[in-house]
């Protein structure tokens, strides 16, 4: 492996045209894109498991941390070490607020409007967002460069290889923040009985908030690291947000790590039809897939089967 | 306020023949006519979502069935004299469309329907993204994103109807669609539908296949929807992709929501208001968004069932609103049981490794109390759960009077006379205690859902006949003066007998009761026994798990007693009190002493 | 008061309340309509409509309006929802009494209101964008009716044929790969550009086709590559387009890309920045290069209102066109729709910003005022969007007055 110049490396034809290549080179980008997939669609588990809400409207928190990447490092020349942090922590403290205002005063009344809470949330975001950031969509540099790194004759491009890390890192961090940290724990409790937990002294209610805060911060990390590959718009995450959702559901909701994988195959998935069939039918192809999958799975590809208490 | 009900339908329905006569050119109209659709489409999904509580964000894709089915039929007929002189060529194609609307909805309910809640909301979006991208890649059929233009007007003879006079044929169907929802929600297919909102398992307990009930329902949403699609297609005479959008789906669950899912005029209200607010609002289209996003949240706030829920005013269900029993009326009593004898034999079932019951056999005698006990985690639900359909055993056998039954599923169980009730609760939140016994009541009917259609004088003197029975078992229960109540508003001890009332409406041979006396006070507890007794007196075999020894004691022929998944003891009461094992495992060495 | 007679009164009161609110709005402005996307994923073409149409209407006021009536433009945001337009369109007419309309942002939205304004509103439409060729090759015009829409935009037959006849016979290319968007804009051009092919006796050696959503387009890229693609030819706008030359970029792929007209305007360079370089555009306006005195002046409004590039100049400027042409109609035949119809169709010479018509902008049987020949191809080129022109020793653009620079056929390298 070997960073290439911006002209890249000189293989012979025959490589370039041959199966192997053609293969590997589109599962590669394939994989690529879903790490995206798998890094938003695991927001979406985060506050299912403890809430049995979503936000419907994780796509726009993806849209809002991109945006926020942009304004920060192209307009103020912050460098992207600092802006994670920012990023981060203000999409957290602003998720705290859409859970306060559209989220827990419907899920206290046991109504099922948050469905509708969490996207008029969404809408609210687009327009402001063209507001302060305009329509067109502009350019943000990728945080290593353009020039792709080359594995033998194929490319990747060094911001789908951090995208890809950065779904691995989620994948272990996940992990341990569920079974090692208090937060954690207390979140896995709360998933598995909230009743008992508060009997055990948890705080659910800060829970709840937590949960749909860490997954708005989750999405906005996904949103910074996306951007640069993507283009800082409004309405950057509307159809990303949906496949997650998707990804999430083909995996199962309660399964966080087999969303991460999900999310890659999925991507993969997506490539392989594009290079091997037609891109027409791609997404007919993998939504069809779906509703099999969960004709023969109800609970979720890794999710586990939940016997109904009777 | 109800009397004022006939004055407001009226005036509604003037005004709404007025509007095209009262409003020049045909802006006010064509909104009307989207309206009218757009409101047929909610009134479908509000069947689904609103009563059935079923999410579905993919009906959009059924619109767009029914209006590609139409739009192709008619463009192939048009040319040939017969239709191009009758019109009829329109209709048909309506007619086809909602039928092949209706046929996706059966392909898609029955993969769907096995999942729930998000699960379900993400099989009807991934179908309507598969539709909509189906109608942009099918270019020779579909016309790709460009769509499909010149789809004749509907005619009547020759009679072309132009905006204005097919805002008349919208009117009549979305009136049709309106009665429609309203006969089906009051019936008592409409009592289950509601109920499976609340409690799937407990609608299955009364016998009911809710898979099949609620393909029923998602299919009669999407004729609905189909039905829509169908008028959307003539009216705008050019569809395209555009039209059936992820968005357009999620337009109408906003509209049943925001109007008040489970209401019958809130999808109606909800669907006007979306489409008549934006064009109030071109002055601030630049933050249309905005404006849209914080009327829609100010709006959850302070009505958080919808625009309707703050009138709540739920379909007037046709049951007669006396309250109890009145003077002098009979009491019908119970009609005689032939109990079943059951016997288990060899049941085995574990959960992840863990033996929950291992090898257990007995035998309840046809028309006796058999008490299960044990201490917690003995088995007893699980057993119970395995009897009546809620679990399949790893092994063994179950035989009703001698020969073996399969019991694949709890409506199966019911059906073959062996009905439950549950340690938790179950109840359908806020319908009413009647309507709980209602819904479990056999009926002669092939179809509920064609007498609910039809309502014919055989399904009329039925539902009196059934009320008769309901008023009889609420009374035998104490809890007659109830029938009217809010099931969500009882109390706790009420609940419980309800429960008992509901299962007992199926007519078993065999009652499951699974500790019917959890958190009932002494004196409810007495009353319990009695009947219980009662029970026993005309047939019925009862298997009674309870953990409250006295209420076992004193009403049981026969107790058997698990412990760690295994049968220790079976025998009378008498027996069962000095059996040594029992008073080791279950009632502890200090009963041993005493 | 017996129920019957509080009945009528309430009737009464809510017909009356009707009656109020469709009586108004009879003035004395002309008044000019706008219905498309002002909000959503296509809003900048309906932004830079109503600029443009706004930039026009505001330089006719300032000099008195027209026989001393100021013109207004009335704008509805549709949305992109074909419905929704169809609803804007009858509010347009019926209730605000706009003699003419500005067009729409979706070809599917302009198809589903064409009958309507052939048949029932019968009032002119210009349109900048929208290019689906039976948009004014429509039912009415084959019927030889009255037909009531005009296009200053490009058509897509038009676009597609002079796409294919540049590559074919001007570069030589007779491997073709095709690349589309599977969105509206995209599906139609396929179809044109696999007929124009086909017409030149050829067949595409690809046909790739992306969606909305594809940021990564390595599989298309790779297979058109290796399919021995001379030139890739496209349909789509921005975005799409910029992850196409990023992708190119990232596989190192020099095949000339040559793309309808979604990014002629300095948006794509500002998208993909010099990942742009070298991809050609069809368009019929580019605002880059050597300019008319009156384009100048257009660009420096528009820079001075809104401190901002075109994203789009072919919508922009298309606008301001559409408003000077119902000026020209209004003043010779009055403010009455169907007059200003027939004046439309009788307009000898009009010198606009598109371009300086010498003929009759539109006849009765042509209602497209561009035709394939008055199309540029132009060649992205260190930010400007410069025109190719031909001579005898092949393709060049002009870097600046006095520098000519050639293009070489195969990689649209300068040379």
């Amino acid at each position: 492996m070997r960073a290439g110049p911006h002209s890249g490396p000189h293989h012979p034809d025959e490589l370039l045209k041959s199966g192997m290549y053609f293969f590997f080179q589109i599962a590669l980008s394939g994989i690529a894109t879903g790490a995206i997939y798998g890094l938003i669609a695991v927001g979406y588990s985060v506050t299912f498991m403890t809430t049995k809400a979503l936000n419907f409207a994780l796509g726009m928190w993806v849209m809002l941390g991109g945006m926020l990447t942009y304004s920060l490092t192209v307009q103020y020349h912050v460098h992207p070490l600092i802006v994670l942090p920012i990023v981060t922590l203000s999409l957290f403290a602003l998720g705290l607020i859409a859970e306060r205002v559209s989220v827990f005063p419907f899920l206290r009344a046991g109504s099922d409007v948050w469905v509708m809470s969490t996207l008029a949330v969404g809408f609210l975001m687009i327009d402001v967002a063209e507001i302060i950031w305009g329509r067109n969509p502009t350019p943000v540099p990728p945080f290593f460069g353009k020039d792709p790194i080359y594995f033998g004759a194929v490319s990747i491009l060094p911001q789908q290889l951090l995208i890809i890390a950065a779904a691995c890192a989620t994948f272990f961090g996940l992990d341990f923040f569920y079974r090692r940290t208090l937060t954690g724990k207390a979140f896995r409790a709360v998933a598995h009985s909230g009743d008992v937990s508060s009997l055990m002294g948890i705080n659910t209610r800060r829970v709840e908030a937590t949960s749909y805060a860490i997954a708005c911060a989750l999405a906005g990390i996904a949103g910074f690291l996306v951007v640069p590959l993507t283009l800082a718009e409004p309405q950057l995450g509307t159809v990303l947000g949906l496949k997650a959702f998707a990804i999430a559901i083909i995996a199962g909701l309660a399964a966080p790590r087999g969303i991460l994988i999900c999310g890659l195959l999925y991507g993969a998935f997506e490539g392989l039809v594009s290079g091997y069939l037609y891109t027409g039918i791609r997404d007919i192809l993998g939504f069809s897939i779906m509703i099999i999958a969960l004709f023969l799975r109800p609970e979720g590809l890794f999710g586990v089967r939940q016997e109904e208490r009777a | 306020m109800r009397g004022m009900r006939p004055a407001l339908i009226a005036l509604a329905l003037v005004s709404l023949t007025a509007l095209p006569l009262a409003t020049g050119g045909t802006y006010y109209t064509y909104l009307g006519v989207i309206i009218g659709i757009y409101g047929i489409v909610a009134v479908g999904l509000n069947i689904l979502s609103g009563y059935a509580g079923q999410f579905s964000l993919g009906h959009a894709a059924f619109m767009a069935m029914g209006a590609y089915t139409t739009a192709l039929i008619t463009k192939a007929l048009s040319g040939s004299p017969v239709f191009y002189l009758s019109g009829a060529h329109v209709w048909l194609g309506i007619l086809c469309g909602t039928t092949v609307a209706a046929l996706s909805g059966i392909l898609l309910a029955i993969p769907a329907l096995r999942v729930r809640g998000p699960y379900l909301a993400m099989v009807t979006i991934a179908f309507g993204w598969v539709v909509w991208k189906i109608l942009q890649e099918w270019v020779g059929v579909t016309g790709g994103d460009l769509g499909i233009s010149s789809i004749p007007k509907p005619q009547i003879g020759t009679f072309r109807l132009e905006t204005r006079h097919f805002y008349y044929v919208v009117l009549v169907f979305f009136i049709a669609a309106l009665s429609l929802q309203h006969r089906l929600i009051a019936s008592r297919f409409g009592m289950r539908v509601r109920a499976i909102k609340y409690s799937e398992i407990a609608v299955s307990s009364v016998g009911v296949d809710v898979y099949r009930l609620k393909v029923v329902v998602f299919v009669i949403s999407a004729a609905f929807a189909g039905f829509g699609g169908t008028l959307f297609a003539h009216q705008q005479n050019y569809i395209s992709p555009d039209n059936f959008q992820f968005f357009s789906s999620v337009f109408f669950l906003l509209a049943v929501l925001f109007g008040g899912a489970g209401t019958s005029l809130g999808p109606v209200i909800g669907a006007a208001f979306l489409i008549i607010l934006p064009e109030m609002l071109h002055d601030f289209d630049h933050y249309r968004l905005i404006v849209y996003a914080c009327l829609i949240l100010i709006t959850l706030y302070v009505l958080p069932r919808g625009v309707m829920g703050l009138f709540d005013l739920p379909v007037k269900r046709k049951i007669d609103t006396r309250a109890g029993i009145q003077p002098g009326e009979r009491i019908e009593s119970l009609p005689p049981v032939a109990g079943a004898n059951l016997r288990v034999e060899a049941l085995s079932r574990s959960f992840g490794g863990l033996l929950a019951l291992s090898d257990v056999g007995f035998e309840i005698e046809g028309g006796s109390i058999h008490a299960l006990i044990g201490p917690n985690g003995a088995g007893k639900t699980t057993l119970i759960n395995i009897v009546s359909g809620v679990y399949r055993p790893d092994s063994g056998r179950i035989l009703m009077d001698g020969s073996e039954v399969s019991i694949s599923s709890m409506h199966v169980a019911a059906q073959r006379g062996i009905v439950r009730t549950f340690q938790t609760l179950k109840l359908f939140g806020d319908m009413t205690v009647i309507e709980h016994v209602l819904i479990a009541l056999p009926s002669r009917s092939r179809s509920i859902l064609y007498d609910a259609v039809m309502r014919s004088r055989r399904a009329r003197e039925e539902s009196e006949s059934h009320l008769h029975q309901a008023r009889a078992l609420l009374h035998l229960l104490g809890i007659a003066h109830l029938e009217q109540a809010p099931a969500n508003s009882l109390a706790y001890g009420h609940r419980r007998l309800l429960e008992i009332a509901r299962a007992l409406a199926v007519r078993p041979r065999i009652l499951l009761l699974d500790e019917p006396a959890a958190g009932l006070v002494a004196e409810e507890i007495r009353a319990l026994a009695a009947v219980i007794r009662t029970l026993k007196q005309i047939g019925m075999t009862i298997l009674l798990v309870e953990h409250h020894m006295e209420l076992v004691l004193s009403v049981s022929d026969r107790i058997t007693v698990l412990d760690h998944g295994a049968v220790i003891a079976d025998g009378r009461p008498a027996d069962i009190r000095r059996n040594e094992n029992v008073i080791q495992a279950y009632l502890g060495p200090s009963h041993a002493a005493a | 008061m017996s129920r019957s007679t509080h009945l009528i009164r309430l009737a009464a009161a809510v017909a009356a309340a009707t009656f109020t609110a469709t009586g108004a709005g009879y003035a004395q402005d002309i008044k000019l309509g706008f219905a498309g996307a002002l909000s959503g994923p296509a809003s900048f073409v309906g932004v830079e409509i109503k600029r443009g149409a706004e930039i026009a209407i505001d330089e006719i006021n300032a000099k008195g309006g027209i026989k001393g009536r100021k013109l207004v433009l009335i704008s509805r945001d549709d949305e992109h929802n074909p419905v929704k337009t169809v609803a804007q369109y009858r509010e347009l007419v019926e209730r605000e009494r706009v003699v003419g309309i500005v067009g729409a942002t979706n070809s599917a939205s302009m198809l589903a209101v064409a009958p309507i304004v052939n048949d029932t509103l019968k009032v002119p439409v210009i349109c900048p964008a929208t290019d689906a060729t039976e948009i004014t090759e429509n039912e009415a015009q084959k019927q030889g009716r009255d037909n009531y829409l005009f296009r200053v935009g490009m058509y897509g037959t038009g676009q597609a044929n002079f796409m294919v006849d540049t590559m074919v016979k001007k570069f030589g290319h007779n491997k073709v790969g095709l690349l589309t968007w599977t969105g509206g804009w995209g599906v139609t051009g396929r179809g044109e550009l696999r007929r124009r092919l086909k017409e030149n006796g050829l067949s595409p050696v690809g046909d790739e086709t992306f969606d909305n959503n594809d940021t990564d387009m390595t599989p298309q890229i790779i297979k058109l590559k290796n399919a021995g693609a001379q030139s890739i030819l496209n349909y789509a706008l921005v975005r799409e387009n910029t992850f196409v030359v990023k992708t190119k970029e990232k596989l190192n792929d020099g095949t000339p890309y040559v793309s309808a007209w979604g990014i002629a305007g300095p948006a794509f360079w500002k998208a993909a920045g010099s990942s742009a370089e070298g991809v050609l555009t069809s368009t019929t306006v580019t605002i880059d290069g050597p300019q008319s005195p009156e384009r100048t002046a257009f660009i420096n409004e528009y820079r001075k209102r809104h401190n901002e590039e075109m994203s789009a100049a072919v919508f922009a400027v298309g606008a301001y066109d559409a408003v000077y042409l119902f000026k020209t109609a209004i003043e010779k035949s009055g403010a009455e729709p169907s007059q200003i119809r027939a004046a439309l169709e009788n307009i000898p010479e009009f010198k606009g910003l598109v371009k300086h018509f010498k003929r009759p902008v539109f006849t009765r049987t042509r209602h497209n005022a561009v035709t394939e020949e008055d199309m540029i191809m132009t060649r992205w080129t260190n930010g400007k969007l410069l025109e190719v022109k031909f001579d005898s020793q092949g393709p060049y653009v002009e870097t600046d007055a006095s520098t000519k620079k050639y293009i070489d056929k195969t990689t649209m390298k300068l040379l």
